[in-house]
Order: structure tokens, then sequence, then C-alpha cells
């Protein structure tokens, strides 16, 4: 049976054909003027209060005889749909919305009465802030939704949504400002999104390797954010967003490099304070990713890169360690990505006790053991840290830390310098949805330098980022 | 990707291209010139400037280096005469190459390392050949401030310890010692050669020919000023400070609490020359391209066999900086003025498009 006939029997069964699992439950009543109805709906989705009230209630009380047009009359509920394919109405069960299924007549209704657990709106653990907004994305696609519609109070605010994934058949929202956002950006986003071929969308991550051009690439090229606020504020300078059915993390694009080392704080605090902030993180990274190397390359090649006093105080703690700088420094460094990974993963009431196994026992008894070095250790601690000033990127920049530790260790200071050269090349040439990654930088584009590394006065932000090619480039009368 | 645009390619002229003139040139122009280096030293930034004020308006054609030769003398003869440039792009990117070759092994390491240490730069070098020639505008936008910064530092540090009265008096290396100069100078001033192969990957702008030779020569005399202080801190001794942009720093008073924060600048510039050194390669590939079509595999395919190619005669000639040297600027010394200074004002009268057309 392919669409819904006037017999409800016959339409129910070919219902609980496509739908055998135990909870989908099914109930049949009838009005008060004989009318018989059955209503399919999957328990553990529905809000059965919501139902009665709304559904069965006003249908059992109807006294005349229930027509098509009268339907909506009838049932109480202000987010009803009219739906004949019994594989459509198979999905709706599936998406949570209850079918009323009625005996002479070729439709079904679909009732909104959707009931998903969801969590509070909370602030996300990724992105803290002191000053601003709170809030953060929920796994609930429409709690999300409406969090960025508050923000962003017009009709031009377009929210289209498709399904993806052959089985979990996840709704994606593709969000943008109409007339503010590359029309060309936002056809191609949702044409890649229909190429997807994937059985399961569990996470808005998973989109992430169809929407990049280089998918296999250590580089990240998808924006992502939990903060509606920031999401709303890269709307509005032309990106377009992406919200997906049970994931807090949201995707914007097109992805510019610089995005991560911006925070939503910074246009909330003086220009002077942001612009020392990002130049900070920036700081922070480099370190992170170079101090190891260079600590490694100077030790075994170029001892002339320690001051005088700085390289007795090495050669004295140096002195009895049993591997070489390179080994040492790897070890350390494994250590301090194992303690990282168990601190996320382990259960809370339990961190205590990592802590001081991890401060104490690993880096006090490891150096007085004389196995590793207490410089050693302070440059993976210093650099551990520099890693979290750029939260968003913690991923690529450990592996870079890593490649250029080995590096360092091999062909010295030099390789440090090819490394990096391979790092500037691979950049430049990286272009997602027709925007450079390494934009405003490389192109220079001289307008968008002042919301890049330096932060300009709000005044001074006058036109939306040239690099995202917004048909309305003005934000600021 | 884009064509190069006139920004990038000022960036290229004014900030990058002065870099690879103060490693060993300043030592060899002491050594022949003596405290006159100033005098070869401009007048082969002169002679070049002038080459790239031609280079720059045969852009005006609208049209790449082969099609320009093709549409004057055949499509036959225009291949063997590219095929002939790349060529010589090939031979004169070697010097560039092994000079940064002992660059590297002398101050990088505390001992000197073989030819190991320097092969990685091959790996780098395939990568960045594989890429095409019209993707650099963008390493110029990241590289010019890093060459800024490095060439800046380098002077803030030195500049305490130069004494520019040992330059005078003016004229006391004679005639001989300007032609010698000039002579082993010629080796190291090839860029308006280098800018035939980008014909055509960037849009000439009205004054673009002007605007490009003035940044060449405002680069330049950043690299004079460099060449003078050099001179001016080491004067006798200066031929012995092979590798002049880590050498006048060295002095710098806060080193001693601080270590060597020179090298800070050093590194900058040392990754400027990475690219810089094989930006003759890559031309040279371009010309073929351009004469024979583009597909991937031959892309990919010259930029290896390229690559192998220099690998092996860096291999051969490890520790024979100074024959190869000797052999660019003296045996051949007119190879390279041959093509640089000669070719881009001899592209001037062949014919532009419209007229091939009509």
């Amino acid at each position: 049976m392919k669409n819904v006939t006037g017999d409800a029997e016959k339409c129910k069964e070919a219902l609980k054909k496509l739908l055998p699992a135990e909870d989908f439950l099914t109930f049949d009543f009838c009005s008060a003027g004989g009318a018989a109805f059955c209503v399919v709906f999957a328990d553990p989705l529905t809000d059965k209060d919501l139902l009665g009230q709304q559904v069965i209630s006003p249908l059992q009380n109807y006294r005349g005889k229930l027509r098509a047009e009268d339907v909506a009359e009838a049932i109480f509920s202000p987010e009803t749909k009219t739906e004949k394919s019994v594989e459509k109405l198979a999905e709706e069960v599936l998406s949570g919305n209850p079918v009323v299924l009625f005996s002479d007549m070729d439709m079904a209704v679909v009732v909104g009465t959707k009931k998903i657990p969801v969590r509070a709106v909370a602030e996300p653990p990724t992105d803290v802030t002191i000053k601003g907004p709170r809030e953060g994305f929920i796994e609930d696609f429409k709690t999300n939704t409406a969090l960025v519609r508050r923000r962003l109070k017009t009709g031009e605010l377009k929210i289209d949504t498709l399904n993806v994934g052959r089985r979990s058949s996840t709704t994606v929202a593709v969000c943008y400002l109409e007339g503010t956002a590359s029309q060309k950006t936002v056809e191609e986003v949702k044409q890649k999104l229909n190429e997807i071929d994937i059985d399961v969308i569990p996470d808005s991550s998973y989109l992430t390797h169809f929407l990049a051009s280089r998918p296999y690439s250590l580089v990240k090229q998808v924006g992502t954010t939990e903060k509606p606020d920031i999401f709303a504020a890269k709307l509005a300078e032309g990106r377009v967003g992406l919200l997906v059915d049970g994931s807090p993390i949201a995707l914007t694009l097109p992805y510019l490099l610089i995005e991560d080392f911006q925070s939503s704080e910074d246009y909330f605090v003086p220009p002077y304070r942001a612009t020392f902030t990002r130049l900070l993180r920036l700081f922070a990274l480099l370190v992170a990713i170079y101090l190891p190397a260079f600590y490694v390359a100077a030790q075994l090649f170029k001892l002339q890169l320690f001051p005088v006093k700085l390289l007795l105080t090495i050669a004295g703690s140096i002195r009895d360690i049993p591997f070489s700088p390179s080994l040492e420094m790897l070890l350390v460094l494994l250590v301090l990505e194992v303690l990282n990974e168990a601190s996320i993963r382990m259960p809370k009431y339990v961190g205590m006790a990592l802590s001081v196994v991890g401060a104490l026992v690993l880096g006090e008894t490891a150096v007085s053991a004389g196995f590793v070095s207490t410089p050693a250790i302070i440059i993976i601690a210093f650099s551990g840290i520099g890693l979290y000033a750029v939260p968003n990127l913690i991923e690529q920049t450990s592996v870079l830390r890593l490649a250029m530790l080995l590096v360092a260790g091999s062909v010295g200071t030099y390789g440090i310098i090819l490394a990096t050269a391979f790092v500037i090349l691979y950049l430049v040439t990286t272009e997602n949805f027709g925007a450079p990654l390494v934009a405003p930088f490389a192109p220079v584009m001289g307008r968008d330098l002042r919301d890049s590394i330096v932060k300009y006065n709000l005044g001074s932000l006058d036109k939306r980022p040239k690099t995202l090619k917004s048909p309305n480039r003005r934000r600021l009368a | 990707m884009n064509k190069i645009s006139t920004r990038q390619l000022l960036f290229f002229l004014a900030c990058i291209t002065p870099v690879g003139k103060i490693v060993i040139l300043p030592a060899l122009l002491s050594e022949t010139a003596k405290n006159d280096l100033l005098f070869p030293f401009i007048a082969s930034y002169l002679l070049q400037a002038a080459a790239v004020f031609c280079a720059l308006l045969a852009a005006k054609k609208g049209l790449n280096f082969y099609e320009l030769l093709a549409h004057t003398f055949g499509q036959i003869a225009a291949k063997i005469l590219v095929t002939l440039y790349a060529l010589f792009l090939l031979f004169a990117g070697l010097l560039p190459i092994l000079e940064q070759k002992l660059f590297v092994q002398s101050v990088f390491y505390d001992t000197l390392p073989s030819l190991v240490a320097f092969a990685p730069y091959f790996l780098f070098a395939v990568y960045l050949m594989a890429k095409p020639l019209s993707s650099h505008g963008r390493v110029w936008d990241i590289l010019a401030p890093l060459s800024v910064i490095g060439i800046a530092g380098i002077f803030v540090l030195s500049f305490g310890s130069a004494d520019f009265a040992a330059l005078l008096p003016v004229g006391a290396a004679g005639g001989k010692g300007f032609l010698e100069g000039t002579m082993s100078a010629t080796a190291w001033f090839f860029d308006a050669a280098l800018l035939l192969p980008l014909l055509g990957k960037f849009e000439y702008k009205k004054g673009l020919a002007w605007k490009g030779t003035l940044c060449y020569l405002a680069g330049g005399a950043a690299a004079a000023f460099f060449v003078a202080m050099f001179y001016a801190i080491f004067q006798e001794i200066a031929p012995n400070q092979l590798f002049a942009f880590t050498a006048t720093s060295k002095y710098f008073s806060g080193i001693t609490m601080l270590g060597r924060i020179d090298y800070l600048f050093i590194f900058a510039l040392a990754l400027v020359m990475a690219f810089y050194v094989t930006l003759p390669l890559e031309a040279g590939i371009e010309c073929v391209l351009e004469a024979y079509g583009r597909p991937r595999y031959l892309h990919t395919g010259l930029a290896v066999a390229v690559t192998a190619v220099f690998l092996l005669i860096t291999a051969l000639l490890d520790y024979r900086f100074t024959e190869v040297l000797d052999a660019v600027t003296k045996t051949a010394f007119w190879i390279i003025p041959a093509f640089s200074l000669a070719a881009p004002p001899l592209l001037l009268p062949l014919r532009r498009k419209q007229h091939a057309d009509r």
C-alpha cells in the first residue's frame, strides 16, 4: 500500500508493517457520532497528555459526521498537516509526530505533539565567557532554531531544512540571511548536503568531512560554535550556518582560520584589550607549537641559541638524563597527552586523584628519579597551556607540535623552518566555498584586517568581510 | 587559484628580492671592491631595475611569455626559445641553492653536518614546484612582512656596531675593483628574468612598470644600506664574514643576557629564502608548461625530475661552492646578464595579440 485509502484498518496494518517495533503503538477509538479513528504513534517520542487533550478527546466528543475539511476544526492542535503517502506517515511517526487515520477518508493527519527529552539551555563548557551571553546550543533542533530566531528577528533569516542520512534521517537546517549571505555559497552548501550518502549522521562533525574541499586535510575547514550569539553574528556577517538535530555544535561556512583567534568577548571589551588578547592567543599558539621543537633543536644542533647562564642551568639539569633530548621531550609530551585524554574521559569524582598522580607522581618523582629533566617538564607545561589559549584548534596544533618535534629532533632548526614553509604553502593554497583559509592575510584584504589580529573600534567595522562575498557589504550606516 | 595581484607583485619586488642579495654577496663584494662595495652593488641593482621595468612593461601586451614569442616567431621557434630560457633559469637557480645549502650547514648547526641536513629542502622544493606559479601571490603576502621584520630586526640589532666612516675614502678600490665586483654580483641579479614566466599571471594596471621598478629600487636601497652597514661593522675582515646577515647582529649587547635573539630574524629570512631560491626552478618549469601544455602528470613529473637533478648536482658539488662561484661569475659570467638584462627589453617590440589576430 502506497497511499492512504478510506480503510483505516488496512492503513494501520501497512504502517505497522513499516514500523514493526513494539514501541510503536496504535489506539483505536470512536467519536460520539460513530466515526472510527486510529492513532499511530511512537511511545517514547510522543507527548501522550497533549495527544489526549488536543486530538483524542475532541474527536471522541465530535458529534457530527466528520468530513475532510472539518478535520482542522475538530482537532485542537496548532500544528497539523494532512498526508497521503504511507511512507511519509511512517517517517512522521519515527520523528515523534502521531498520525491520525480516519475511516472513509483518503488522507491522514499528522499532529505535532512530539516530546523529546531535552536538557536545559546552559553555558557550553568549550566556550566560556566572562562578559556577554552565556546561552549555548543544546541537542534539540527546535530549541536551537529558537535561540537563533530570538537574536535575528527578521524575515530575511531563512532556515531551510533537509534530511541527511539514509537511516537517521537527521534534520539539518541551512540558516542564512537572505540578501546578506552569498547565494552561491548557500546553493553550494545545499548541493553538498544533498549529495551526502551515509546511513547515520550522529553529530554535526560528520558533515564537516563532506563540506570540506580537502576532506583528508589536517586543517579545519568548517567553523564550529556552540553559542547562538556567535552563530547569529556569523550569519549577520554573511556566512551560512548549519544546525543539526541531535548536535549542540553548529557549523558555519565559509571558515577562515582567523575566526578561531577571535572570541565573542572581544566584541564586548575595548578594542585595545581585544587586540592584546588576540595577540596573546597567537603568541600562545606559536609557543605551543614551536617551543618544544626549538628546545630540542637547540640542544641537539645549536647550543648557541641559549643564553650562557640558561645553558649552564640546562646542562646541569640534563646531565644525568638517560634519554636523548628528543626522546625525553617525546615521552613527556606523550604523558601530557595521556593525562589530558584521561582527565577529559574519567569520572569527575576521580579527577582529584588524577591531578595528584599526574602532578606529583609523574612530574615530581620522574624528575627526582632522573628520568626527565625539569626544563623538559616546564617547556611541555608551557606548551600545554599555550595550546588551550585557542581551544578550537587543539586537534590541529597538537599534531603540528608533535610533527615539529620530530622534525626538530632529526633535522634541527632548519627542519622547523622547512616544516613551517610547508604549512604556510599548504594553508595559503587551501580554499573552501571560495574563501581563502588564511584571508585576510593571504590574500591581504585591507579592510578585513580591521577585525583580524588587530581589532578596530566597532564604528570602523562598517563593512562585512570582503572574503565572504556578501551581496550587501554595508552593515553600519 | 586567482591571478597574482599588483600588490603581491610589488611585495615580491620590494621585500623578497633583496633577501637573496644579503647572504654571501656582501662578503664577495668586500673582497673585490673593498670599501667601494656599494658601487658595484648599486650598479647591478640599477641595471636590473631597468630590466625589471622592461619586463613589467611587457606585461602590457596581455600575453604570457610563450604566447608573446609564438605570435612573432611562430610556435616551433617559440618552443625552442622558451626551452632555452627554462634551461637558463635552471642554470641561474643553481648558485642560490648551493649558497643556501652552505648557509644552512654553517649557520644552523654547531658542527658542519652532512648533506642530509639540507636534503629535506628538496622535499619542500618538489611540493612547492608542484603548485601553480600563480598561487605564489598569496605566499608573497605572508613572506613580505616576515622579510620586513627580519631585515628591520637585523638592522636594529646591528646598527649600533657600525662605523660608517670605514666606507671612506670613496674610490679606493679603483675601476678594477668596481668591474670585478660587478661581475661577481651578476650571479645574484636575475630578478627581471624571473618576471618573464610570470607574464600573463598578473594583470597590467596603469603605472605598474613604474611602481614595480620603484619597489624594486626601494628593496635595493634597503639591501644597499645593509651592505654598507656590513662593511662598516667588519671593515677589513668583512670578506671572512661569509654569511652577512647572520654576522652583523652578533655584537648586539643584549645577546649575552637574552641569547641569540637575532636568530629569530635570521629564521624569518631563512624561511623567505627557502621560497625565493626555489623560484628560478619553478619559473623554468612554468616556461616548459606554457610551451608544451600543462597536464598534471607533466607538472608533477617535471617538479620531481628537476628536484632530483638538483639534489644530484648538490650532492656532487657538496664541497665545491667556490668552483661553482668562479664558473658562474668568471668563466660564464656573461650568461646571466645576457638573459636577465637582454631578454626583457627584447620582448618590448614583439607583437601584441591584437596585431596577430588581424
